[in-house]
């Protein structure tokens, strides 16, 4: 047996643990690598910082916790930008699965670090069942559908909510996502109600997207933690995503070489067996 | 009356929501379709309460009859009620009850349930990585093409593969974000979505006509 036939048979452990030390070795010793922007993650920071103001904005937490280490750096990020051009934000969930609680604990924390009071600066609705009917719902009044607050707090009683009815008080949604709800904010929001509407979404999905930017129906896209990298280079904040890459980058790294190391066994162990047959 | 109310049901709501597109919010229709949108969220959180007593039920019923795995199966119902029950009692009884900042079901989250998801997720990356030195092979011209492209896309989605094609010469990172993200990839994807649309939009008129009636339990 040569050596690239026992290549070819080499234990999955082996493979297992170069990916776990790819993956703890740039959080030992971190790598801080600048990430180049693509057109789309620019095209949604240009949109919202174009925001008048103290706009009305919505930040949509439509990720399930599996997808924290992609999707959470898009939202902290945004909810920075958001509160630092002292827009007015709205978030609210279509995942039971903590939805409400990652929006609460986001917007809390970042809340803190720009000063921002509860009710009047930010409000949580937290999380309805039915998205269709939610999105749906919200167009004629929000406050029909979710008449109280995440914590149980009539949404009369909270001055932000005073001035917002339905979408048309709304002037941008960012929606972060790792499931189809993406699509119904398109489909029911973006062509039902006309309302602006920015996307970040795990690295998986983002393909996807491409034709709903291209079509003018999501003025840009995040895509996975490169999107959400690129957002915090783009507001000049590290986070999370900055210090992921390093990880990332590693691992991206290993598989391409596993697989061109596996191609290789495959031909060149190949020929060999071939050779030894005769 | 088990097949017909329900397709009645299905033909009224859908008819109404189909035709509220057409009238302005303040018309009868309008509020109607409101309305409908309401109820379908309250039936929604129902359905989430069926998911609890079936899961109840099934787990519950093989845990009294030791099945195999009964062990994991109590693991499961305790953790559905011990996740449950503190966050539905009023936080006005306790700071540790309700679901807000401190409570049990916050703690619960943050440090078991969102780690433990997390962690779930994690663990594709080391199959991924195995799977793709075992199985992704060019054994033809349709598979190389598709592992030389996804190759130059991982290498473009992180810092240092960037870097790497940013040594070689043209501008290989505009090269895919413009035909092969936003050309090949979109073209593909468009199909894809008019296609699910198309099927969506036929299954919804088949419901609503009363032809499509799996979702009673009837061929």
């Amino acid at each position: 047996m040569n050596f690239w036939q026992r290549m070819q048979q080499m234990d999955r452990r082996w493979v297992y643990l170069m990916v776990g030390i790819s993956v703890i070795f740039p959080f030992i010793l971190p790598i801080t690598l600048p990430v180049s922007i693509t057109p789309e993650a620019q095209m949604l920071y240009d949109h919202i910082e174009a925001l008048p103001d103290s706009s009305t904005v919505m930040l949509v937490f439509d990720y399930y916790p599996s997808t924290i280490a992609e999707c959470e750096p898009m939202t902290i990020a945004a909810a920075r930008h958001f509160f630092e051009k002292d827009c007015r934000v709205i978030t609210l969930s279509n995942i039971p699965l903590g939805g409400p609680t990652m929006a609460e604990q986001v917007t809390r924390t970042v809340a803190e670090q720009y000063g921002k009071e509860y009710g009047v600066d930010y409000v949580n609705l937290g999380y309805k069942a039915n998205y269709v009917a939610v999105l749906s719902g919200m167009g004629q009044s929000i406050e029909s559908i979710f008449p109280t607050d995440n914590s149980g707090t009539p949404l009369d009683e909270l001055p932000l909510m005073d001035s917002v009815v339905n979408y048309e008080q709304i002037d941008f949604i960012f929606e972060v996502a790792d499931n189809a709800t993406a699509d119904y904010w398109v489909s029911i929001v973006n062509a039902g109600y006309g309302v602006p509407i920015g996307c970040g979404t795990t690295a998986v999905s983002a393909p996807k997207y491409y034709a709903f930017v291209d079509a003018g129906q999501f003025v840009g896209l995040l895509g996975g933690m490169k999107g959400a990298a690129e957002y915090e280079q783009l507001i000049e904040q590290e986070g999370d995503a900055m210090v992921g890459m390093g990880a990332q980058s590693l691992v991206h790294l290993l598989i391409i070489a596993l697989v061109i190391v596996g191609n290789l066994g495959f031909f060149v162990g190949g020929i060999g067996r071939r050779k030894g047959a005769k | 009356m088990k097949t017909t109310v329900p397709i009645i049901v299905a033909f009224l709501a859908g008819v109404a929501l189909v035709l509220a597109f057409f009238f302005d919010q303040r018309t009868l229709i309008g509020s109607l379709s409101q309305e409908l949108r309401v109820w379908l969220s309250i039936v929604g959180g129902f359905t989430l309460l069926l998911g609890v007593v079936s899961i109840t039920r099934v787990n519950y019923a093989a845990v009294k009859q030791r099945k195999e795995g009964w062990f994991f199966k109590l693991i499961t119902l305790v953790s559905i009620f011990v996740m449950a029950v503190p966050a539905l009692l009023p936080s006005s009884w306790s700071s540790l009850f309700g679901r807000q900042e401190g409570s049990i079901y916050d703690w619960l989250f943050l440090y078991m349930d969102a780690p433990m998801m997390a962690t779930m997720f994690a663990t594709l990356a080391f199959y991924i990585a195995s799977a793709a030195y075992r199985a992704f092979r060019a054994r033809s011209p349709e598979s190389t093409l598709l592992l030389v492209t996804a190759t130059v896309i991982m290498l473009w989605r992180v810092p240092m593969g960037e870097w790497f094609l940013d040594q070689l010469p043209g501008d290989i990172p505009f090269f895919l974000n413009t035909y092969i993200m936003n050309g090949i990839n979109m073209a593909v994807q468009r199909g894809i979505i008019i296609g699910a649309a198309l099927g969506a939009a036929s299954m919804s008129l088949r419901i609503i006509l009363g032809i499509e009636r799996t979702y009673m339990g009837k061929g």
